[in-house]
């Protein structure tokens, strides 16, 4: 029993941190229909700018709170500059958000002279439950996750700016001509990904190791996850995300490691293949 | 082509140093054509010429430049005392970028254009064996492959100065045995050459000195979660770790295993790669109590040692480059001493077959840790091998000598 307590931690952990770095890849590739391939970058640096944080003596906990406002605004910017000219051609949107991923990373990179730093957890260690032992970080993370998602979610749903979005979403060109900006919202949708991605590296850079390439390996599952629940819905690439994340951290516990990262691709291939628009594009249409 | 002097003015100095931290950000595309360090003097016969092909830009590039970094304070020693009976010593750098398909062709323009006596450098195996085609076969050059590495490598002009498995292991386990009382192992390992090689050996040393290992499992590089692993470790009533999960997988390795309370149940974890480069890679309470086994820890206190770090730290003041065992750096050193003592012996011979039958059994007094001596007709070097345990002094982490083995068999070819 304490074993399948753990185990479930561990897999909703995992899965915590994929969500909540796919939230933002889907937000902008739902709202805009760009995939964001700086998108790892962002991450980053949301991770680097705790560690500016911590090493200007600001401490971690501010790092954390500076992160997303700092990667969004950076986001804000970069969509005012190169983005919005991308947006009549997704392909080379992808080239273009693939060459500032790489000027970003290898900044990064010469920044930290290439070397691996440890952040440690602005709150350390573990509490135990029943002589089962739970890591405080990981819980944290959880439970911002769930902040983060149902707060989102109140946003599209419930607040004014969320109608226009939704509205701008489902027809441009209508919302236009109801004189919605689409421009300033896909501005801010924008910033608003890259807040959500500078969040989520702030989160987990203390489970894993500042180096340039921190993003590189998430990017990779997060655009299998938004492949896996489908663009168009802000609920699609969170699914998708829930679902690469528990094949991902529970497979090694069935098959050996090296078998278990090619194998999440196959079944989510074979998924996608099956239901071409997705988990919840299917059941739309 | 850029060039520069050494010993000659402060603003070139600053200018190469420079250049080199642009072009170890990536910034500065390969350095194109290779960079040359021209000795302050000439000599009648023309200086000798050592090629360096390590990884200046890339992954790889703090151990690459804390290796050119070495090779040029060795050199600029060995010149100020007059070079190899009387000639200067000139280097050739060659960015190998971290990246064997460009290393080949770049290895392969440096020979050919500067024509090199030796060439050190490679750091990674892959690296090492797509480079040394071009520098032994088809260039028929003497080549000293400097870094820790899973053994094997008998090729005939190709010298190894960094420890085998066999020096990492045969004092390390037997030790985690018998004196700290260590029997069920781990090895948990990225999926790559290193550690396959490296554990088959480690197995046999954990089972002839009565040890069991419980399992041995290999990830993906980058893996980032391991609770799998974990549970393993903790229902296979593990009590040794022996590591080789490398970066970028190493930190939430670590991490979920110092959050299962492995260390405080009294595990205890090893990893032979850890020098003073990776003492921040982990956070300190994570690194307390881990064991590794180097030719070479700063912690050394013989009086060769402490001096050559001193006259490092006054060559590279507050560099991020450290003159450590698991970036290949002491490798690095050792290995253009062996040169030295073999052109000494051929009494300014510079002719390969000459050379390299002299390098067979070259000898060198005094070196970072000790002195070493190659092992005749087996390509490798006896050394000394230090067991260091990482301990924390107002929470920062360092090592601290437990156990010394003088003159350790490299046990390769």
């Amino acid at each position: 029993m304490a074993n399948v307590v753990s185990v479930t931690f561990d897999i909703a952990s995992f899965t915590s941190v994929m969500v909540l770095i796919v939230l933002g890849l889907g937000v902008i590739a739902s709202m805009m229909g760009i995939f964001n391939f700086a998108h790892g970058e962002f991450v980053l640096l949301g991770a680097y700018t705790v560690y500016l944080s911590a090493s200007a003596g600001l401490g971690l906990w501010f790092g954390i709170v500076a992160a997303p406002v700092v990667v969004g605004v950076l986001g804000l910017i970069m969509e005012r500059l190169i983005i919005r000219r991308f947006y009549a051609s997704p392909i080379i949107a992808m080239l273009g958000t693939y060459a500032i991923g790489l000027v970003i990373r290898e900044t990064v990179r010469g920044l930290l002279g290439g070397h691996y730093e440890s952040i440690p957890e602005p709150i350390g260690g573990a509490f135990s439950i029943g002589g089962v032992n739970f890591s405080i970080w990981r819980t944290i993370i959880i439970i911002a996750t769930v902040a983060v998602l149902s707060g989102s979610w109140w946003m599209l749903a419930h607040t004014p700016i969320g109608l226009r979005i939704r509205g701008a979403l489902e027809n441009p060109m209508l919302a236009r001509a109801c004189g919605i900006s689409t421009s300033r919202l896909y501005g801010l949708t924008f910033a608003f990904g890259s807040a959500l991605a500078g969040l989520a590296g702030a989160l987990i850079v203390p489970l894993y190791q500042l180096s340039a390439d921190i993003g590189i390996r998430f990017l990779v599952q997060g655009f299998l996850s938004v492949m896996l629940g489908g663009v168009g819905t802000f609920s699609g690439p969170v699914l998708g995300a829930g679902g690469v994340g528990v094949m991902a951290s529970g497979l090694p516990w069935l098959v050996p490691p090296v078998l278990a990262d090619p194998l999440v691709f196959l079944i989510a291939l074979v998924i996608v293949k099956i239901r071409p628009q997705g988990f919840i594009g299917a059941a739309r249409t | 082509m850029k060039e520069a002097k050494t010993g000659f003015t402060p603003s070139r100095r600053g200018f190469l140093s420079g250049a080199g931290a642009l072009a170890t950000a990536g910034w500065v595309g390969g350095a194109a054509a290779g960079w040359v360090l021209r000795p302050a003097w000439a000599h009648a016969a023309g200086p000798i010429k050592m090629g360096i092909a390590t990884d200046i830009t890339g992954p790889i590039a703090p151990s690459g430049n804390a290796d050119w970094q070495v090779a040029q304070f060795t050199i600029e020693q060995i010149n100020k005392d007059g070079g190899i009976l009387g000639r200067p010593i000139q280097l050739f750098l060659e960015d190998t970028a971290s990246d064997p398909n460009v290393a080949v062709g770049n290895v392969r323009r440096m020979i050919q254009e500067h024509r090199p006596d030796v060439v050190l450098g490679g750091i990674t195996s892959a690296m090492r064996q797509a480079i040394k085609d071009p520098i032994v076969t088809r260039g028929r050059t003497l080549y000293i492959y400097p870094q820790l590495y899973e053994g094997k490598e008998c090729t005939k002009d190709l010298f190894c100065t960094g420890p085998t498995p066999a020096q990492q292991c045969d004092k390390l386990i037997p030790y985690l045995i018998k004196t700290v009382g260590k029997k069920r192992f781990a090895l948990p390992s990225a999926n790559y050459v290193w550690p396959q090689v490296l554990n088959k050996y480690a197995r046999k040393v954990i089972e002839a000195n009565g040890g069991e290992v419980v399992f041995e499992e290999y990830y993906p590089l980058d893996q980032p979660e391991y609770s799998a692993t974990i549970s393993k470790i903790k229902d296979g009533k593990v009590d040794c770790v022996f590591n080789t999960v490398i970066p970028p997988g190493l930190q939430p390795f670590m991490k979920q295993l110092y959050e299962s309370g492995f260390q405080k149940n009294g595990g205890v974890l090893t990893c032979v790669y850890f020098d003073e480069n990776t003492l921040n890679y982990l956070p300190a309470n994570e690194m307390e109590g881990l064991y590794s086994c180097l030719d070479y820890f700063q912690a050394v206190d013989d009086p060769f040692s402490k001096k050559l770090q001193e006259d490092y730290a006054k060559r590279f003041p507050n560099t991020k480059y450290l003159f450590t065992a698991g970036a290949a750096a002491t490798g690095m050193y050792r290995g253009i001493k062996f040169y030295e003592a073999a052109v000494k012996e051929t009494k300014g011979d510079l002719h390969r077959d000459a050379v390299a039958a002299a390098m067979d059994h070259a000898v060198i007094e005094h070196g970072p840790g000790g002195g070493a001596a190659m092992v005749p007709g087996h390509m490798h070097c006896k050394m000394n091998m230090y067991t260091a345990i990482c301990r924390i002094n107002a929470g920062k982490p360092y090592y601290e000598i437990v156990d010394k083995a003088d003159m350790v068999d490299p046990r390769e070819c």
